[in-house]
């Protein structure tokens, strides 16, 4: 059998129902694998393992008497540390939230304990979500599994290197511009940002009211579905939250994709931000295997991405500096610095600026929305090329580099 | 934009005391604020909604 560390969360639920693995015994090799790699990858901020393995003990006594709750019982998980779970502090990888310890989960938790997953602790970020790795913070930046030289990617990056190094079964992220995806990218794992609205933000510390969502993040896109059937629904307590009906997005994963159509979006990684030679001959490689299933591949015209990218930041640093404007005033010494560049700018933006960016927001979604006249789904890389070197990130650059993933 | 302007700006946006602390940070989050501000199409019709569109529940 696969070492337990390396199976997907679907791949341990048939386990423990065959009796070839119990969660104790999956919770066991997971709490020595993070013994050994958390010195060196700084996946986690908090460890709950005494918590992890009494629910691991309840888990397996319940499997075994057929009390089977569904796919996600006892599988280990990860919570990015800008999201309540009861008990723990919540602290957005900040000084400034070292005691701010949550009074109840927040709605994701909540559903994934529901379904029996395991929480085994918080996950490293950026700094309330933003600001990318840095140096001065109470804990060190996470590093990447495959390289720990190299950035995982954030700022859901203790989220990305927990999964792609076996030490949880998958994870929770944000996203407000690329925060799930581009983490995936860089570990090699799968991530999605659900659509807005699907999946509760109740419990989760704000950066960008208007563009957050939640997530999960796993090693496989089926563990991503059988992640968000936990995690979608209405939600009463988050006014954007959306009543549709609740959907078995695992269950349409075995199909066929013959005739799916497939917009490339060739400009954006060849033109705008143009991706590394090696990075083109994966995308052209991806191309070659679609058409190879029968799916129509063609190239499709968005609007420029530096409008996506601008318009993203201007949102972004705009409503993150109004949630943080009191604090900044008071305790900014107490920020990273890669937090104050991203964001102190937000004070020098217009209401005008705001309001034009978020108008112009209505027009790309309209002009994305249209693309979906000619294809069913867009396929693009969400990076320019392989995850750089750690040392090479700087805090006053992260807003004057195109991304992908606005 | 000289560092002169970007510095009275920062003062009138009421960062006085980050200009004090952080000259540097507030240079380059200035700069970058303002350059991407103005780094995407406004748009000029008047009819062109703010996201999210407005929505009165039915009665």
């Amino acid at each position: 059998m696969t070492e337990p560390h390396w199976l997907s969360a679907a791949e341990a639920a048939r386990a423990f129902a065959a009796r070839r693995l119990s969660p104790v015994e999956l919770i066991d090799a997971l709490l020595a694998r993070i013994d050994a790699l958390q010195p060196k990858l700084h996946a986690f901020i908090r460890l709950d393992a005494e918590a992890a393995r009494a629910a691991a003990a309840e888990a397996t006594a319940e499997i075994a008497r057929g009390r089977i709750r569904g796919p996600l019982h006892g599988v280990p998980v990860g919570v990015k540390d800008i999201i309540d779970v009861a008990g723990l502090p919540t602290t957005c990888h900040s000084r400034l939230l070292l005691e701010n310890v949550a009074a109840a989960d927040a709605a994701v938790v909540a559903r994934l304990r529901g379904a029996g997953a395991i929480v085994l602790g918080k996950l490293a970020t950026h700094e309330f979500a933003i600001g990318g790795p840095a140096l001065d913070l109470p804990w060190p930046p996470a590093r990447n599994p495959w390289d720990p030289s190299r950035f995982t990617g954030g700022s859901s990056s203790g989220s990305g290197a927990a999964v792609a190094a076996g030490m949880v079964l998958g994870a929770t992220g944000s996203d407000t511009g690329g925060s799930i995806r581009l983490p995936a990218g860089f570990c090699g794992i799968a991530g999605l940002k659900p659509t807005p609205g699907l999946v509760s933000r109740r419990g989760v510390i704000p950066l960008a009211p208007s563009l957050d969502t939640a997530g999960p993040m796993a090693w496989t896109a089926e563990d991503c579905a059988i992640l968000l059937e936990t995690l979608a629904g209405h939600d009463p307590a988050d006014p954007a939250s959306v009543a549709v009906p609740r959907l078995a997005y695992a269950s349409g994963l075995g199909g066929s994709v013959k005739g799916l159509r497939v917009g490339v979006l060739r400009r954006f990684f060849e033109r705008d931000a143009p991706a590394t030679p090696e990075a083109l001959r994966m995308m052209a490689e991806t191309e070659r295997l679609l058409r190879g299933l029968g799916c129509r591949v063609e190239p499709v015209n968005p609007p420029p991405l530096s409008e996506y990218n601008a318009v993203t930041r201007v949102i972004i640093c705009a409503e993150a500096y109004a949630l943080h404007e009191s604090r900044l005033r008071t305790r900014l010494d107490e920020y990273s610095r890669a937090f104050r560049v991203r964001v102190l700018g937000g004070a020098l933006l217009s209401a005008a600026d705001y309001l034009a960016a978020q108008r112009r927001r209505s027009e790309l979604i309209a002009a994305s929305l249209a693309l979906f006249e000619r294809c069913d789904v867009l396929l693009s890389t969400p990076t320019q090329g392989p995850a750089p070197l750690l040392a090479e990130q700087r805090p006053d650059d992260g807003f004057a580099r195109p991304f992908l993933t606005s | 934009m000289t560092n002169d302007v970007l510095a009275a700006l920062a003062r009138a946006a009421g960062l006085e005391k980050a200009l004090a602390q952080f000259p540097d940070d507030v240079a380059a989050a200035a700069e970058q604020a303002l350059a991407t501000a103005s780094a995407f199409t406004h748009p000029v019709s008047p009819a062109a909604e703010p996201w999210p569109p407005m929505r009165v529940p039915a009665p």
